[in-house]
């Protein structure tokens, strides 16, 4: 039976983290099943092995590991990280969102529209004198407001 | 290197010619969330997604 651990590491590390321990793990014979590092866990990756014993194999030595939390989680808690929803069922026209890729990455904009099929969204950026709108994907964005736009 | 997942498998590799696990052709460089399966038969998370072999998911490809 296995158990879930949550180990925390670098932040932007995860990938790295989870790769390294997967090797240190098959190297100490570590029963260590699987290593999850979901993107809206920032800083954490869970971790499913048989024991707390195998868990300390499989991280030692591994640079950007920070530390173990306490205790276990349950299958049905991160089980919501296996089928992520789209990205743009989470965003409502009128929130404000930053940019974070592309050409302009880092610039505010308003939401004027979703589009949820395609995961895509349509916004107006914020400090443009004359408004454009742009489409953009809807995993490019992060939200920084959630207040709907008053008029 | 950039990595890039297969689009039917999510199977995460660095060789975008064809899939080791499904024999597909069509990979995306948008993809999110990472997973390493190390023991498929044990893992619970392996049994939920479906994956059967060892190795580097995505949780999501676009």
């Amino acid at each position: 039976m296995s158990r879930f651990f949550v180990v925390k590491t670098t932040a932007n590390q995860e990938r790295l983290v989870a790769n390294m321990m997967s090797m240190v793990a098959k190297k100490n014979k570590a029963n260590v099943y699987s290593i999850l590092a979901p993107k809206e866990l920032k800083g954490y990756v869970i971790v499913e092995a048989e024991s707390t014993e195998d868990l300390v194999k499989s991280i030692r030595g591994v640079p950007h590991v920070k530390g173990l939390v306490r205790g276990e989680v349950s299958f049905n808690e991160i089980e919501h990280f296996l089928t992520p929803r789209k990205a743009a069922e989470q965003i409502k026209e009128g929130y404000t969102v930053e940019i974070i890729s592309g050409p302009f990455k880092g610039e505010l904009a308003v939401v004027k529209r979703v589009d949820e099929a395609r995961n895509e969204i349509t916004v107006e950026l914020i400090e443009a004198v004359v408004s454009i709108p742009i489409t953009v994907k809807a995993d490019h964005v992060r939200v920084v407001d959630k207040k709907e736009e008053v008029e | 290197m950039t990595e890039v997942a297969c689009k039917s498998c999510k199977y995460i590799t660095s060789e975008a010619t064809v899939c080791k696990i499904c024999g597909g052709r069509d990979f995306t460089k948008n993809w999110y969330g990472y997973l390493v399966v190390i023991d498929p038969e044990k893992s619970e998370i392996a049994k939920k997604l479906g994956i059967k072999y060892p190795g580097k998911y995505a949780l999501t490809v676009s």
